[in-house]
C-alpha cells in the first residue's frame, strides 16, 4: 500500500461524506438562513434507526435503510414544524433560530444516549464486506457506495434544483424569501419540503457512517461542523461549493493525519474554517457579498 | 450538610461562569461558545503549577487567569471579524481547537489521563481543606465577581457595551471604537471564567479535558439564556436552576447514567421553550 494513493483515496472517500452533510446543510440555510445544528442528531437518527430495524427487530436490510431514510427525513421535518417554522412567523433573529437548533440538538443526543446507551456500536456486520484495489490504495465496498451515493446526490439536487417547480420554487426562496411569497410560493411547506429532502440525505450520510466506522450518540455533532465548514469554505448557500468544500476539507485534514496526527484532525478542520473566513469569506464558488 | 456545602460551591463556581458569559452575550450581544475553553484554562494552569511545580494555589489561579487573558485577546481579535451565527460558529471552533489542545498535548496536560491530586487552597498557613472553608472562598470570589461585573455595567464602559449591543453601527457613527470595547469586555470575561476554572480544579482536585468542551460552553449559554440575557442576578438564578436540576433528576430515582442524559434533555427543552416563548428569559431585557 502506497502512501499517497491511498491518501487521496480516503480524502474522497472522508469528502464524500462531508459532502452529503454539506450539501444538505447548505441547502437548508439557502432558505432558512441560520446554521440548523439539529442536522448531525438527524443523521444520527437515521444510523440508529437503521441499527435498531436490522440489528433488534431483524429487519431485511435494505427494508432497514428505506425505513432508517424515513425516519431522519420525519424527524427533521417535525423539528421544522414544530421549533422553526413557529419562530420564523414570529420573525425569530438568526442567532435565536440557532440557539433553539441547540437545544433540538441536545435533545435528539441525549435521547439517542438513553434509547442505545453511549457505546460505540457498528452496523458494519449488516453491510456488505470486502475491498478493493485502486492504484495501489484499498477502498471498501461501503466506502465505494458512500462515493456513489454522494455523487448521485449532487447530481439528484442539481436535477431538482434546475429542472423541476419545485426547485424553482426553492431557488426563489433563496434569492428573498417575502418576494417569493408575494408572487404566490407556499414558502413554508416549499421549506418543509426542503427539511425532509436534507435531512433525507443527512440520515443517509448516518447510516453509510455507522456501516464504515460506527455509530456513537456524539457523532452528530462532528458531522455536522464537518458539513457547515464544508459549506462555508465552498460559499454559503451553494450546493456545488459544499460538494468542492467538502473534498478540499477532507483533503487538509489527511494531509494533517499524514504530516501531524491523527488527533488534530477536528482542530485543523477549524483552522481551515477560520482561515477562510478571514481570507475567503465568500468560499470558493461564493459571490463577494 | 456536606451535599448543600457541595451544591453551594458548584452554584458559585457556575455562577461565575454565568455572570461573565453574560457580560459578552447578554450586555454586549456577541454569542460566544467559547467560554469553557477559558475555564478550562484557568483550571489547567492552576492544576499544573500546583501539582508539577507546587505552586501556591493564588499563584495558580493569578497565573491561570492571566494565560486566559492573553488567550482572549488574539481569539477575541479573529473573532471582531464576525457577527451573529458565524460569531457564534466561530468561537465554538476556538472550543474545539482549545480542547483539542488540552487533549493532545500530552507532555504538559496529560492528555486524556487528566491532572489528578490538585490541593485545597493555602493562605498565610490557613489551609481551605474543608469544605466550609472552601465554600467561604468560592463565595468571595464570586461575589468579587458580582461586583465588578456591577461595576461594569453600571459605568459608561457599560452603557456602551450595551449600545453595541443594540445598534453597533450607528455607535460607531458616534465615533466610539467598538471592536476596542467588545475586544476588552472579552478579555475581562475570560478571565473571570479562568477564577471558576482555578477554584473548581482545586475544588475537585482532579481535571480532564471533556469538562471543558463545547457542551460545556452549551450549558453556560444555556444558563444565562434562561436566567436572563444582560441581567446579572438573572445569571445568578439561572445557574441556581441548572445546577439543582439534576439533583431533583436524581432524587426522582433516575440511575445516574439515565439522569445525565435526562438532564440534558431537560436543557434541551429549556432552551427551545425559551426561544418560543420568553427569548428574553427569566429576568432579562435583551433577546437575540
Amino acid at each position: 500500500m502506497e502512501i499517497v494513493p491511498q491518501l487521496v483515496l480516503n480524502s474522497i472517500i472522508a469528502g464524500s461524506v462531508y459532502a452529503l452533510v454539506g450539501m444538505s446543510v447548505s441547502l437548508t440555510f439557502a432558505v432558512t438562513r441560520f446554521f440548523n445544528l439539529a442536522h448531525g442528531a438527524v443523521a444520527a437518527v437515521g444510523g440508529y434507526s437503521v441499527l435498531y430495524l436490522a440489528k433488534t427487530l431483524g429487519l431485511n436490510l435494505g427494508l432497514a435503510v428505506v425505513l432508517g431514510i424515513a425516519a431522519a427525513a420525519a424527524t427533521g421535518y417535525v423539528l421544522e414544524r414544530l421549533i422553526f417554522r413557529p419562530l420564523r412567523t414570529r420573525q425569530a433573529s438568526s442567532m435565536m433560530l440557532l440557539v433553539a437548533s441547540l437545544g433540538a440538538f441536545t435533545v435528539l443526543q441525549a435521547l439517542l444516549a438513553i434509547l442505545f446507551t453511549s457505546q460505540f456500536q457498528s452496523l458494519s456486520g449488516l453491510a456488505p464486506a470486502g475491498s478493493l484495489h485502486v492504484a495501489g490504495a484499498a477502498i471498501t465496498i461501503v466506502q465505494l457506495i458512500t462515493l456513489l451515493v454522494a455523487v448521485l446526490v449532487l447530481v439528484g439536487f442539481w436535477l431538482v434544483l434546475t429542472r423541476t417547480r419545485f426547485g424553482k420554487a426553492v431557488r426563489a426562496i433563496s434569492d428573498d424569501e417575502e418576494v417569493a411569497n408575494i408572487v404566490g410560493i407556499n414558502t413554508h411547506r416549499m421549506i418543509g419540503y426542503v427539511f425532509l429532502l436534507c435531512s433525507g440525505v443527512a440520515g443517509v450520510a448516518g447510516i453509510l457512517v455507522g456501516m464504515d466506522t460506527g455509530l456513537e450518540p456524539t457523532m452528530g455533532l462532528s458531522l455536522l461542523l464537518k458539513g457547515v465548514i464544508a459549506a462555508i469554505i465552498g460559499g454559503v448557500g451553494s450546493i456545488y461549493g459544499a460538494f468542492l468544500g467538502a473534498f478540499l476539507l477532507a483533503l487538509v485534514e489527511n494531509l494533517g493525519v499524514w504530516q501531524i496526527s491523527g488527533e488534530w484532525k477536528d482542530a485543523l478542520a477549524f483552522g481551515v474554517l477560520i482561515l477562510f473566513l478571514l481570507f475567503r469569506p465568500q468560499g470558493i464558488l461564493g459571490k463577494r457579498p | 450538610m456536606e451535599y448543600l456545602i457541595h451544591l453551594a460551591v458548584l452554584f458559585s463556581i457556575f455562577s461565575i461562569l454565568a455572570l461573565s458569559l453574560n457580560l459578552v452575550v447578554g450586555y454586549t450581544g456577541l454569542l460566544s461558545l467559547t467560554h469553557a475553553a477559558f475555564y478550562g484554562i484557568g483550571a489547567y494552569v492552576t492544576g499544573i503549577l500546583m501539582v508539577g511545580h507546587g505552586a501556591n494555589f493564588f499563584v495558580g489561579l493569578g497565573a491561570g487567569v492571566l494565560a486566559a487573558m492573553l488567550l482572549a485577546l488574539p481569539i477575541s481579535m479573529v473573532l471582531a471579524k464576525f457577527r451573529g451565527d458565524y460569531y457564534a460558529l466561530v468561537s465554538l471552533g476556538f472550543n474545539v481547537i482549545v480542547f483539542s489542545v488540552l487533549l493532545n498535548w500530552q507532555a504538559v496536560t496529560q492528555g486524556p489521563l487528566g491532572i489528578p491530586g490538585i490541593l485545597r487552597p493555602e493562605l498565610f498557613g490557613l489551609v481551605f481543606s474543608n469544605s466550609f472553608a472552601f465554600l467561604v472562598l468560592a463565595l468571595i470570589l464570586a461575589a468579587g465577581v458580582y461586583w465588578l461585573s456591577q461595576a461594569i455595567v453600571s459605568s459608561s464602559f457599560g452603557r456602551v457595551l450595551k449600545a453595541i449591543r443594540e445598534d453597533e453601527e450607528a455607535l460607531g457613527v458616534f465615533g466610539y471604537r467598538t471592536q476596542t470595547y467588545k475586544l476588552v469586555i472579552f478579555v475581562i470575561a475570560a478571565a473571570m471564567a479562568a477564577v471558576a476554572g482555578a477554584l473548581y480544579a482545586s475544588y475537585t482536585s482532579f481535571i480532564d479535558p471533556h469538562t471543558f468542551t463545547v457542551s460545556d460552553s452549551i450549558f453556560m449559554l444555556a444558563i444565562i439564556v434562561l436566567g436572563g440575557l444582560g441581567s446579572l442576578r438573572g445569571a445568578a438564578v439561572g445557574a441556581l436552576v441548572l445546577v439543582l436540576l439534576p439533583e431533583i433528576l436524581r432524587f426522582v430515582g433516575f440511575t445516574p447514567d439515565i439522569a445525565a442524559q435526562m438532564r440534558l434533555v431537560v436543557y434541551g427543552i429549556i432552551l427551545i421553550l425559551l426561544m418560543h416563548y420568553r427569548p428574553q428569559g427569566l429576568m432579562g431585557e435583551y433577546r437575540l
